[in-house]
């Protein structure tokens, strides 16, 4: 299910990057109780509000159901009473819920899938549950944040979303560290569970910096006329992040669609994909991926099979060029098992066309606003109603990018 | 008569090498409109890159000093922000990037003209455009209207249309004439605000003058300016007896057009 990046044949600094070393000592940190570093939500300094709110995290909750927050090791959970809305730590959820392990533990990924999953499966289980029950759509949305501390190093955490029947949720994951964190590993596993005709808008804001490795792994059923909008952006690069989650489009008229937003730096190495596999019939996938690198390894990856009847998907995979170091590498793949499946892909990696920027500039904008205006546009996942966290992380990005061009992007300066 | 806002002197240009425009001499004075005429590839658009800044017009003998500044010597955005503001004949599509993106560009930079701009979208019947890519999937008559538009809303006090009378249709020419004049030429005295922008209009046909008063033109062939003299006298001398002709005429050759 997952790519091995191993196989891949990457140039250069590739073995920098190849394995992630599993330390002896933070696999058995992963098996202790450790106490809470806070005792409560409170006890967070200043700089911890301010770092988890760059991710979307917001202590105000006036517009979100509720939060989920790992702090270091330790899950706390302020889900406020809305009616149909449920968030527990999942220890507490597996000792509730006996049809928990039943029905949904490990049941959406294989606990031998490999070493990073297998890990987290020998480990305290640690993450959240939600469910949202049949019929209720959630208005405001669910955050959840991880948190990695200085004293850290290691996450392990397991996670189930379920969306019974109807049910609505938007969901908002914000993953990032301590301003004095150096160094740390993040494992996750999520399990999701979309009902027949229930809908899961999932956005994902990474932020984390050059020692920091990340391996989430995630995967994803869902049922009859379900939907599934998955959209990661990345605005700190870790030093490496794997993922590639799984979709499984198991009913009838199901669909999803992943988009994911990458800004690749100098030394950092991201292999981001995804699978979906469409079996329902008239079920309908599409991966839209967006990279702007300015150093660092991006590979994009995103396979889709045509399994059932007139299944539908698109790829596309997008790369923007900012430096002379760095590469990307976008390999859209499809696979159809169906003769009625209808299925296309495209890919393309270039730079910034001077002409889009001195029109910009003709209109007054410098040419850093030119720019970031630009990269905005490009990375611009075509999303409906964009949330506001998303917008901000996106924005971002394309500051970020355009900010300090290495070379100039207009060859001739007329004088 | 006012002060010389627009003087380009002695000018050579060349693209990738190749010398376009030749020893163009054109001197512009506060509040005027000045019409440029010449048969296609004769370096109008090239002339108007070169003011703008665009970068791939490279600039090897004369100057151009636009109120009193080297232009020469500033980046094209610098330029922009002088006030000299541009409705281009042949604009990119910018992937995702909306006109939206650029309506809200100025209203950060000049807060103040929020009432202006949503009257201008209005007035331009720009309301549908908004939120699509700046100038994708536009006809032709449409990119002109968008461009104009977006010129109008940098309020500059020289302003530059190249060819806004192409693919356009006559009846949507003569609104786009009439709006511009309100909007560039006319004289607010009573607020004690005098708004009289100059400008440089291209014309293949000359139809944009029916709307819109220029003071004088010139006559662009082979990269040089070949003529001077009255839009009108010299529009119908083209129209008569076509490009060739104006050149060589004999009026020309005492040094008087009009
Ligand atoms: N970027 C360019 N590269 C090469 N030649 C160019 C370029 N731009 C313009 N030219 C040439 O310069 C000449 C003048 O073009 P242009 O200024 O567009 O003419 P006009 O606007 O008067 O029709 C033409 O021969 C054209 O082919
Ligand atoms: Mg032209």
């Amino acid at each position: 299910m997952y790519n091995n990046r191993h196989k891949r044949g990457i140039q250069s600094n590739k073995e920098q990057f190849d394995i992630i070393d599993l330390d002896e000592e933070d696999v058995h940190k992963l098996k202790e109780n450790l106490p809470s570093e806070i005792r409560s939500l409170d006890e967070m300094k200043a700089k911890d509000v301010q770092t988890l709110a760059e991710v979307g995290m917001l202590m105000d909750e006036s517009n979100r159901s509720g939060t989920y927050l790992c702090y270091g090791q330790y899950g706390f959970v302020t889900a406020q009473f809305i009616e149909g809305l449920e968030c527990i730590p999942i220890a507490e959820a597996l000792e509730r819920y006996l049809w928990l392990k039943e029905k949904y533990w490990f049941k959406a990924i294989r606990k031998n899938e490999d070493k990073i999953v297998e890990t987290i499966s020998n480990s305290i289980p640690r993450g959240f549950f939600i469910r949202v029950r049949k019929g209720y759509k959630i208005k405001k949305p669910f955050q959840a944040a991880l948190y990695m501390t200085r004293s850290t190093r290691v996450h392990g955490l397991h996670n189930i979303i379920i969306l019974e029947e109807d049910s609505e949720l938007t969901l908002l994951t914000g993953c990032t560290r301590a301003h004095d964190a150096k160094k740390g590993l993040h494992l996750a596993i999520s399990e999701i569970y979309i009902g027949k005709n229930a809908k899961l808008v999932s956005t994902m804001i990474h932020n984390w910096g050059p020692n920091f490795d990340i391996e989430p792994r995630t995967c994803t059923i869902v049922e009859e006329g379900g939907i599934f909008i998955n959209t990661y952006c990345s605005t700190n690069p870790p030093r490496t992040v794997q993922m590639y989650p799984f979709t499984h489009l198991q009913g009838d008229n199901s669909s999803a669609k992943y988009a994911s937003i990458i800004l690749g730096t100098p030394n950092t190495y991201c292999d981001i994909g995804g699978t979906i596999l469409m079996e329902g019939t008239n079920s309908g996938a599409e991966i839209c991926a967006r990279a702007v690198c300015k150093g660092g390894n991006i590979v994009q990856t995103g396979l889709i099979i045509g399994k059932g009847e007139n299944c539908r998907a698109h790829v596309d995979c997008a790369g923007l060029m900012m430096s002379n170091e760095g590469m990307i590498e976008a390999t859209p793949a499809l696979r159809a098992l169906n003769p009625n499946a209808r299925m296309s892909h495209e890919a393309s990696i270039g730079r910034i066309a001077p002409g889009e920027l001195v029109y910009l500039m003709s209109k007054g904008f410098t040419e850093e606003k030119a720019l970031s205006t630009i990269i905005r546009g490009f990375i611009d996942p075509g999303i409906e109603g964009i949330s506001p966290e998303l917008d901000a992380a996106l924005t971002e990005v394309a500051e970020i990018s355009g900010h300090g061009e290495e070379w100039d992007v207009i060859p001739i300066r007329n004088r | 008569m006012g002060e010389i806002m627009l003087d380009i002197r002695n000018l050579n240009v060349s693209v990738e090498g190749k010398e376009i425009l030749r020893n163009v001499n054109i001197t512009l004075r506060d509040g005027e409109v000045h019409a440029l005429f010449g048969p296609n590839g004769s370096g109008k658009t090239t002339l108007i890159m070169t003011i703008i800044g665009y970068p791939q017009f490279e600039v090897t003998k004369g100057e151009i000093i636009f109120e009193g500044e080297n232009l020469l010597e500033l980046e094209i955005d610098e330029r922009a922000r002088l006030g000299i503001g541009v409705a281009q004949q042949r604009p990119p599509t910018i992937k995702g990037v909306k006109l939206r993106n650029i309506i809200d560009f100025y209203l950060r930079n000049n807060p103040e003209k929020v009432d202006y701009i949503s009257k201008q979208i209005e007035k331009f019947e720009m309301q549908d455009f908004i939120d699509r890519e700046v100038n994708a999937n536009l006809s032709g008559g449409e990119i002109k209207r968008s461009e104009i538009f977006q010129m109008v809303l940098s309020s500059p006090k020289f302003f530059i249309l190249d060819e806004p009378d192409s693919g356009i249709d006559p009846e949507f020419l003569g609104k786009i004439g009439a709006m511009l004049t309100e909007i560039l030429r006319s004289e607010k005295k009573q607020d004690q605000i005098i708004t009289r922008s100059s400008g440089l209009i291209i014309t293949h046909t000359g139809d944009i003058l029916n709307y819109f008063n220029a003071d004088l033109a010139h006559l662009m062939m082979n990269g040089t300016i070949g003529c001077t003299g009255n839009p009108q006298e010299m529009l119908e001398q083209i129209q008569q007896h076509g490009y060739e002709y104006c050149i060589k005429c004999n009026r020309r050759k005492k040094g008087v057009c009009d």
